[in-house]
């Protein structure tokens, strides 16, 4: 028998991973905003700012369950730390 | 098992087969029927086997026809049900039915597949008596092959990318009719923007139907209705979102003979089925947070006062996103089959369509 098969085989190019970081004194960090704990994002954000003395960029998903524009992705990636979700 | 090559194994053992589905992962727990390239090609029919609806979330395999004829044989299917998946899987893969978040949820919301239009008498989809159980083939077949190619190209399997804490049973198959004869309002793709007479699916993630005792008059029935839409324990009443009623022909007939139309029942029931702030807030501080979350962007208008315990909020935002069919025996009970709040899941409507022949 020819059997068929259900899934799709996917092939990945192989991803490289980013240098370690030293600290976050000075960098650029993006947090993506999932909107489900607005207050405990801003804290987080309070803490990298002055605690780690990030330099933080903020993004706001349009919905926390789907995933994020293109664009979005396009320009938190454009940091060098990206937080792309907190728990709840 | 000789030659494996990217899209098809030889294998001559039938139950070998069968065990090397279970094997690699490619069904759901239960057997399915074996897709020889014969009843795969069948189901193409000709058709442009290399087309793809696009990416099926979460993992994104491409729902390519030839992929979807897969899982379609899989599941049962014979080629005049294979349009029904097509359009069950684009109406899944439209921004508002939010698919992606529907199977990975924690919460245990599956997506519905409705079927309209005398397609539904033609195959005999069951939309009668025990319409949400088992029997007929199309309900079951069509239901299973959209519940497999979910699993099998977008990879929404339990403990991995399906975070559903419960989940129900119409992960399995999750696809029923409306009745349109012994109904007297429009149909669902009607009401939806179709054409009478056309061939339409609407799908709508939601919990398992909930049963409601429901006889008596338009006031009575109503009267438990609303009830039952407002549970504390469902996602509408803290989050908004849409709901779905599946009222019997009886209950319809009933609301009819009384000059109900089915807007107005619709409005009575978002009228009426709503919860009080001060009840929502006894649930506790995750729920508070939801709705918070919900107020802050704009899903909640001011119109209600979160800072008032009285408040009564409503399960919808408006009246419609209650959505309403006619389906099942002429007996007293209907359903609620609440939806998944806010987050998405919502209802759409895409025609059943002939595919053009290559």
């Amino acid at each position: 028998m020819d059997i068929m098969i259900p899934v799709w085989q996917k092939i990945s190019a192989p991803q490289i991973a980013a240098k370690d970081l030293q600290g976050l004194k000075g960098s650029k960090v993006a947090i993506i905003d999932d909107n489900f704990d607005v207050p405990f994002t801003s804290h987080l954000e309070k803490l990298l700012r002055e605690v780690h003395g990030a330099l933080v960029e903020r993004f706001v998903k349009p919905l926390g369950t789907a995933p994020s524009p293109k664009s979005l992705i396009e320009a938190a990636a454009k940091s060098r730390v990206a937080i792309v979700g907190i728990g709840l | 098992m000789d030659n494996d090559n990217a899209d098809s194994l030889q294998i001559d053992d039938y139950e070998q087969a069968v065990e090397l589905f279970y094997e690699r992962g490619w069904t759901d727990g239960l057997p399915v029927v074996l897709p020889t390239r014969r009843l795969v090609d069948a189901m193409i029919a000709g058709r442009d086997r290399n087309e793809s609806l696009g990416p099926v979330p979460p993992k994104g395999g491409e729902a390519t026809l030839e992929k979807l004829a897969i899982n379609a044989v899989m599941g049962g299917c014979r080629p005049e049900h294979f349009p029904i998946v097509i359009a069950a899987i684009e109406a899944m893969m439209t921004p508002e039915h939010n698919l992606n978040g529907v199977t990975q949820t924690t919460h245990m919301c599956v997506s519905l597949a409705i079927v309209n239009g005398p397609i539904a008498k033609a195959l005999n989809f069951n939309s009668r008596d025990g319409v949400f159980g088992n029997g007929y083939r199309s309900n079951g077949a069509v239901g299973r092959a959209i519940r497999l190619a979910i699993w099998n190209l977008g990879g929404a399997v339990p403990w991995d990318t399906d975070k559903a804490t419960l989940s129900h049973p119409g992960e399995y198959a999750f696809c029923i009719a409306e009745e349109e004869e012994d109904n007297p309002w429009e149909p669902l793709h009607v009401e939806r923007g179709f054409a009478a007479g056309s061939n339409a699916v609407t799908v709508f993630a939601c919990e398992g139907p909930h049963s409601i005792l429901c006889h008596g008059t338009p006031e009575e029935m109503l009267h438990g209705l609303t009830d039952s839409i407002c549970s504390l324990g469902n996602n509408n009443v803290h989050m908004g979102g849409q709901t779905l009623v599946v009222l019997n022909p009886l209950n319809a007939e009933e609301f009819a003979k009384r000059g109900w139309s089915k807007n107005e029942v619709r409005q009575y029931l978002w009228e009426n089925a709503r919860r009080s702030l001060s009840d929502i807030k006894a649930c506790g501080i995750v729920h508070q947070q939801f709705r918070n979350a919900q107020q802050e962007t704009g899903r909640y208008p001011f119109r209600y006062n979160l800072d008032n315990p009285t408040t009564m909020v409503p399960v919808t935002q408006k009246p419609e996103d209650i959505h309403i069919i006619v389906a099942g025996g002429r007996t007293y009970f209907a359903a609620v089959l609440p939806g998944w709040g806010s987050f998405g899941g919502y209802a759409a409507t895409v025609p059943i369509r002939q595919l053009p022949l290559k």
